[in-house]
């Protein structure tokens, strides 16, 4: 999961980013209001979190614009405006959710959590199962059947966009942006590494991999 | 307050009569003159005649008879003489047995002279010489015809007269309607304003309105640019306070901190209080109040929205059933009500099981808003307590007791009442009553122009 995170604040950016980047997220972080508009509408990102008092232009405005070139991805919008009024202005703007300041980070981690669900249009559930999987994402572990099996950082990330996608033919490339931030090196050896691993816990047959097209999770079951 | 209309009438009332009294008094004085002045001249004449027609006879002065006028035969006829010599005196025959008062001086009596038969005489005067003997001439005229038709002629005046103003009165009224009209339209206008139906008056009025208009409509926008730049200067404050509060929220969370359980609770409970106490405060500072006409929350354009953002807080399942009127739209700022109206949904949607009803209605000289969930309830000896400020009642459901202390603050803004009692679906039951502005007399009634 590729998240963009919008925040002027540089305190509470890194503050956030480092919770997010600790749940698994891959994070991209501007603080300008402009840069934050075309990079939001170009890059492939699952979630946006937007803060609403931006330097350069004011956040409900960016969303307007996404809004109009009909960009999709949820965005939770992050202000320390409270009021209901505002609140309203932000939904009507096209904010999917809205988060006041401050907050816990534990609820802006479930409040992602669940837009990421919703958007993909699972149940609001307590824990991601899909394919005869439960996903824990607070211990970063799956269950299957009765069995709780660890995952390592990579493992659970993947994992989790898998079962985000079920069904789905989902190419290197594609993982690759969606799982690493704008920075790192995107090396699809990796992705073909952590599969092999992924496969090895959970079953063969759990990711089923098409020739010249990508993998396919949860067809099978 | 006297209406312009009523205070032109009156005026024009009282100019109206004293000129038409005035009219009256002095064309009467003045015709009484003229007229007093014309039978002088024929009196003259009369008397003139009369000394032609003393003629000497035989035993003297004698009066040829053949030589006067026949009126002076006929008794009571309005015409009469007298003349006095030295030894003897004649008398019309038409003055019958009754005798003329002699004038003191020559010339027309000024006063009018009781004569036969209820007759108001004029008398005129002539000393003469004739024959070696002076002689007194008293020749009389009855005024009483002339002064009858006269006061006819007064009396059919004075009905014209009255039939004038009464015309005059209408007139004026039609004419002081049309030039107060554009004051009739700026007084709609504002009435308009004060129930949130515009924002500002018609520019388009007459030159004596201008300032007046542009001035009105200057000082709304100075409230409401104050309004604004006072609302964005707390939200800056209230960013600029809560984004560090929030990095320290966080990192109160942090793992190293997890060590020291104590100083992680002071530390969460502190910045907890910081938070509540900012959010409260903020809050209370936005509220515009009773300060700003021209406002309103329009029903229809945001109450859906509102109650999705309720359902999406408190879960999809939950049934909101709005009865609002179509086209409602509540005098208000907008901010204000939906504040009032997102927090009451927001607490009821706390507590309720499946179902809140919130309802609008207009009365006469309020707005009832009531909101009603089917949640567990207040016991009433407690109703008191959950509006004062953070007072909780289940501290596990946060902002409850803060959410309802800032409806209370809006209403009591408002001027209006908040009751609290059982509602028919099983919670709480919370009636909010927002009276309508108070307006001068004259701009609620319909007004007399």
């Amino acid at each position: 999961m590729r998240l963009l995170l919008v925040e002027d604040s540089v305190a509470l950016a890194e503050e956030v980013q480092a919770g997010l980047i600790r749940q698994g997220y891959a994070v991209d972080w501007l603080a300008d209001g402009r840069d934050a508009a075309f990079q939001g509408a170009v890059e492939p990102y699952d979630l946006i979190v937007l803060d609403l008092g931006l330097p350069g232009r004011s956040g409900l405005d960016v969303l307007r614009e996404w809004r109009s070139q009909s960009l999709l991805t949820p965005v939770l919008v992050l202000t320390a405006r409270d009021g209901w009024a505002e609140r309203i202005d932000g939904l009507k703007a096209g904010a999917d959710d809205y988060l006041t300041k401050p907050f816990h980070p534990e609820e802006l981690f479930l409040r992602i959590q669940a837009l990421l669900r919703r958007s993909r249009g699972l149940a609001n559930q307590p824990s991601l199962r899909v394919a005869g999987l439960s996903l824990d994402e607070a211990r970063q572990c799956v269950q299957q059947g009765d069995a709780i099996i660890e995952l390592t950082a990579a493992e659970f990330r993947l994992l989790r966009y898998f079962m985000l996608h079920p069904g789905q033919i989902l190419s290197k490339t594609h993982l690759g942006e969606h799982l690493y931030d704008g920075e790192s090196e995107r090396d699809s050896n990796v992705i073909e590494v952590h599969v092999n691993h992924l496969r090895k816990k959970l079953g063969r047959d759990i990711i089923e991999t098409r020739r010249g097209q990508g993998y396919r999770f949860g067809t099978s079951v | 307050m006297r209406s312009i209309q009523r205070r032109l009438s009156m005026g024009l009332v009282a100019v109206l009569v004293v000129c038409g009294l005035s009219l009256i008094l002095v064309s009467q004085w003045l015709v009484d003159h003229a007229l007093r002045g014309y039978l002088r001249g024929g009196l003259q004449t009369e008397s003139e005649n009369l000394l032609i027609a003393l003629v000497r006879g035989p035993n003297g002065l004698q009066l040829d008879e053949q030589r006067l006028n026949p009126a002076y035969q006929r008794p009571f006829s309005g015409r009469y003489f007298e003349i006095h010599t030295g030894a003897s005196r004649w008398r019309s025959r038409s003055l019958w047995d009754s005798t003329l008062a002699v004038p003191s001086s020559e010339g027309l009596a000024g006063r009018l002279v009781d004569g036969p038969d209820e007759q108001r005489l004029l008398v005129y005067r002539a000393n003469y010489q004739r024959f070696g003997q002076s002689l007194t001439l008293i020749v009389a005229q009855d005024y009483n015809p002339l002064l009858a038709s006269f006061n006819r002629m007064l009396r059919l005046g004075a009905v014209l007269g009255l039939v004038a103003l009464v015309i005059i009165l209408l007139l004026q009224r039609l004419t002081v309607r049309n030039a107060l009209r554009p004051l009739e339209t700026v007084r709609r206008q504002i009435v308009q304003l004060q129930q949130g139906q515009r924002a500002q008056l018609d520019n388009q009025v007459p030159l004596e309105l201008e300032p007046l208009v542009s001035q009105i409509n200057h000082l709304l926008r100075h409230t409401e640019d104050n309004l604004k730049r006072a609302r964005h200067g707390i939200g800056n404050l209230g960013h600029a306070l809560k984004t560090p509060l929030a990095v320290l929220v966080s990192m109160s969370a942090r793992d190293e901190l997890a060590q020291h359980p104590d100083v992680q609770q002071t530390l969460r409970e502190q910045l907890d209080y910081i938070r509540q106490r900012l959010e409260h405060e903020l809050r209370r500072a936005r509220l515009a109040g009773d300060q700003l006409p021209g406002v309103y929350l329009d029903c229809d354009a945001e109450l859906p929205t509102l109650c999705s953002l309720v359902r999406h807080l408190h879960g999809a399942g939950l049934f909101i059933d709005c009865q609002v009127p179509v086209g409602l739209k509540l005098p208000w700022d907008r901010e204000d009500m939906l504040e009032l109206l997102g927090n009451l949904l927001d607490n009821a949607g706390k507590w309720a099981h499946a179902q809140i009803r919130l309802v609008i209605q207009i009365k006469a000289d309020h707005y009832l808003i009531t909101v009603d969930d089917d949640g567990p309830g207040v016991p009433a000896t407690r109703r008191e307590e959950i509006l004062n400020r953070g007072a909780r009642l289940d501290e596990h459901i946060t902002g409850h007791g803060l959410g309802l202390s800032i409806v209370r603050d809006i209403v009591d803004s408002c001027g209006g009442t908040l009751t609290l009692a059982e509602s028919s679906l099983g919670g709480l039951h919370i009636q909010i009553i927002l009276p309508l502005k108070k307006r001068s007399p004259l701009l609620a009634s319909t007004p007399s122009v």
